[in-house]
């Protein structure tokens, strides 16, 4: 490789990731800078800094006086786990029956995955108010927990089958030989020669219950019950555009997901395209 | 052989009629059900239009008290003072101890309404309808007999129904599927021209207001027997229900596995779903639902009035929303295409460094994402306007135009996406084996070439369910569109999405007109799959 093409190269990839990461340098400025606005400057590096907004953010209290921040963190913490959780377990048994088992109705339950995703969520919103009204489960995290998990399905149960097909069956037939039930199977192999797979739907699924907010914003009225979006979203809402809280917030609640995403993200390749580079 | 024959064959057909009945069965419930109940309503809605007529008449059939509301009011409540009776027209004084309490709470509801209101009573052997009318600022109180025929149970329907089933007992073995469509045609045309409050012999008419002025769980009931009875019909002439069972049977296995996930999906998917699509159907106002047929779409299809250059056009949102969905996803494909490919080199220095700050913006939330386009966008503070002013080319008013707005939008969703297809890009690129590009060195292919003629045929199997896919969300892009221009200026960025959120929630609740809205993103975007399918297949071959 000639050295002109190399400095080209590594130009381009330098303007690119300069380009990623500006944005997010700006908002850490104005998380750190006195003051509700932007101020005009383009440079990345605050004049004054503060850390106000954040104790704000953290020190901020409900109407009886007890913390409210931690209240909410502890919220979103809760539903993000449970939603990975029953997420994981509804996906990988059923991603496992339309990898191994050949049934009648699979092929349209395949699709039948691949076809929920197309329904706009707006499309769901009031029916789903009236369901969770009827259950009693509005304003409450078990009802979002059911709703996020049912949601982050589709998309994990088409992942994990993918992943699953790149398994070699022989491995299980040696193990049913040996006299292995299905769930041993499935539970001793599969499950731990999945870890790429199994670590990106994980992750997939804690986002989307990490950082939803329309739905939230809808079933959640309390200000106990909030989640993480629904607070930073009434931070710059209409009645209010507190840009300084708003970019503290920002920063907390995106530490925990990026870091989670950084760690994992070694098995983002294998675990997203295993099944689909096969074919 | 053929004595032993005709027993079994008895055998069977009986067996046959006995399911066939069980299946009935449920169904003559359901009807007798709803046929009581239609029955009853119209009776109902006769006998207190007599009752209304009676009591408001000038000379009513009825002992009649004629109140009048004090002049003052605790909070909301009201006192009446009896002011006369009819027809004996005579003010007494003793008759104001004697109002009853019913008759109080009965004129405080229709003076609230300022028109009138009925109660039912209803006693072994005896049933009234109690009336009060309000008139000329009075309020007329009283007591009407029901009159009429009460409904009794529709013996000549049921007659007429076994007699066609004693019938079907001389037509040959299959009589199951044959009664069940019977069955479900009964039952659609019921609804259909059975109890409609005018007769109108017009067919036409007939099918424009299906089942206007029925109550809605009626027609829920009848629609759900018909589909019920239907599917059963079917599946029975195809010789397939006890083969279900069978299957069923056979593969419990594979179905304890799949059942948790159809269940979760079934209950909180496909549910609203159905409900959302029933509601399509509906027209909303103030808490009422209102059958309209196929009204909603008709509006939407048909643009609602707006000229195609109007934003609140369909037509114009949906081209609004394709040139949205296919700008995101070239810029998408070919940014993160072409940042996989540099980084693809296993010779790059800081090829680590890089690819981990190029997905930044697949782990940050989108809605702060958005927020903070938002923020860049700002017309005197966003970092963007103040390059721009740096360079001398002076700032944008970026939401005021809709070219401006649309290239914000664009720009933030093109940041928001582009590591994901550069994530599936180097997976499928690393998948290529080395030695067919080292083949084609050897055989003195250039770089294009190789490009042309190796990546991007291998690189389309996992690239192109990716692209499907990232359109598909892209579609349905809700949050940059809502938090970064709004729709602004005038609703002309808005997407068929977030269009349909805002008939729902921001121009007046109209849930039936955006559930239609939804509906046809669904179908749109059904389509566009089916096509993508068929087209990978093809390819594939």
């Amino acid at each position: 490789m000639s050295r002109w093409k190399t400095i080209l190269i590594h130009g381009f990839l330098i303007f690119f990731t300069a380009m990623t990461l500006y944005p997010v340098l700006l908002v850490v400025r104005k998380s750190v800078t006195p003051g509700d606005n932007f101020e005009r400057s383009l440079s990345p590096i605050p004049s004054r800094v503060t850390l106000d907004h954040y104790s704000e953010v953290i020190g901020s209290r409900d109407f009886n006086g007890r913390p409210l921040f931690w209240r909410i963190v502890l919220n979103s913490v809760v539903l993000s786990l449970a939603t990975t959780l029953v997420g994981m377990f509804l996906a990988s048994t059923s991603a496992y029956a339309f990898s191994r088992l050949r049934f009648p109705g699979r092929r349209m339950g395949l699709m039948m995955f691949l076809v929920v995703q197309m329904f706009p969520a707006t499309l769901i919103m009031i029916p789903l108010y009236v369901i969770l009204d009827k259950l009693g489960l509005l304003d409450s995290l078990v009802g979002l927990v059911l709703v996020y998990s049912t949601t982050a399905i589709p998309f994990c149960v088409w992942t994990l089958k993918g992943y699953f097909d790149t398994i070699p069956r022989e491995i299980e037939e040696a193990a049913w030989i040996d006299g292995a039930t299905r769930f041993q199977m499935f539970w001793r192999i599969v499950i731990p020669l999945s870890r790429p797979a199994l670590a990106v739907t994980a992750l997939f699924s804690f986002m989307t219950a990490w950082n939803e907010y329309i739905l939230a914003e809808t079933f959640l009225s309390r200000e106990t019950s909030y989640t993480l979006p629904v607070m930073l979203q009434h931070y710059v809402g209409t009645h209010s555009t507190q840009w300084g809280k708003f970019a503290a917030g920002a920063v907390l609640v995106s530490i925990p997901v990026m870091a989670l995403f950084y760690i994992l993200q070694k098995h983002l390749v294998s675990g997203l395209t295993a099944g689909g580079v096969k074919g | 052989m053929g004595d032993r024959q005709i027993p079994g064959r008895l055998l069977e057909s009986l067996k046959s009629w006995a399911v066939a009945l069980l299946a009935v069965l449920p169904l003559l419930v359901v009807y007798l059900w709803s046929a009581g109940q239609v029955q009853e309503q119209e009776f109902r809605t006769t006998a207190q239009l007599n009752a209304f007529e009676c009591v408001g008449s000038s000379e009513p059939c009825v002992p009649v008290w004629v109140l009048r509301p004090e002049p003052y009011m605790e909070g909301s409540l009201v006192r009446f003072r009896v002011i006369g009776t009819r027809p004996s027209g005579k003010v007494s004084r003793e008759k104001d101890a004697k109002l009853p309490r019913w008759a109080h709470d009965l004129a405080v509801e229709a003076w609230q309404s300022r028109k009138g209101a009925v109660r039912w009573v209803s006693k072994p052997g005896h049933s009234a309808i109690r009336t009060a009318v309000f008139m000329d600022d009075t309020v007329h109180v009283g007591q009407a007999p029901v009159r009429g025929q009460y409904p009794d149970v529709p013996w000549e329907h049921l007659l007429v129904l076994f007699v066609f089933s004693l019938f079907m007992l001389l037509l040959p073995p299959r009589p199951v599927p044959v009664i069940m469509s019977f069955v479900a045609f009964f039952y659609l045309a019921n609804g259909m021209f059975g109890y409609r409050a005018d007769a109108e012999p017009d067919w036409i008419y007939s099918f424009s207001h299906i089942y206007e002025g029925t109550d809605t769980a009626l027609v829920v009931v009848w629609f759900l027997t018909a589909a019920i009875s239907l599917f059963i019909s079917i599946s029975y002439a195809l010789n397939r229900f006890k083969g279900w069972c069978r299957t069923l049977k056979e593969h419990r296995i594979a179905y304890t596995y799949v059942l948790p996930a159809i269940l979760g999906m079934g209950i909180l998917v496909l549910v609203p779903f159905a409900f959302g699509v029933t509601l399509g159907f509906f027209n909303h106002c103030k808490g009422d639902y209102t059958f309209v047929g196929l009204r909603n779409f008709w509006e939407i299809l048909s643009g609602g009035g707006a000229s195609i250059t109007n934003p609140l056009n369909f037509w114009f949102t949906l081209g609004v929303t394709l040139m949205w969905t296919f700008l995101n996803v070239l810029l998408h494909v070919s940014i993160g295409l072409g940042l996989a490919l540099l980084l693809k080199n296993p010779l790059l220095k800081m090829r680590s460094v890089y690819r981990v700050l190029l997905i930044l913006p697949w782990a940050m939330p989108n809605y702060i994402t958005a927020l903070m386009w938002k923020g860049m966008f700002q017309q005197q503070y966003g970092a963007v306007n103040i390059l721009l002013d740096k360079l001398g080319l002076g700032g944008v008013s970026w939401f005021s135009s809709f070219w401006t707005a649309f290239t914000a939008n664009v720009v933030t969703n093109t940041w928001l996406g582009f590591p994901f297809m550069m994530v599936v890009s180097l997976g499928a690129l690393q998948s290529i084996p080395t030695s067919l590009y080292e083949a084609a060195d050897v055989d003195g292919a250039s770089s294009w070439q190789k490009f042309w003629n190796i990546t991007l045929p291998l690189l389309r199997p996992a690239l192109f369910p990716a692209i499907v896919m990232g359109s598909i969300w892209t579609f349905n892009m809700f949050n940059v569109i809502y938090l970064v221009s709004g729709g602004e200026p005038g609703g002309s960025t808005d997407i068929l999405i977030t269009e349909a959120y805002q008939w729902a929630f921001k121009r007046g609740e109209r849930y039936g007109l955006a559930a239609a809205y939804a509906v046809l993103i669904f179908i749109i975007l059904l389509l566009y799959s089916w096509f993508a399918q068929k087209l990978t297949e093809q390819k594939l071959d």
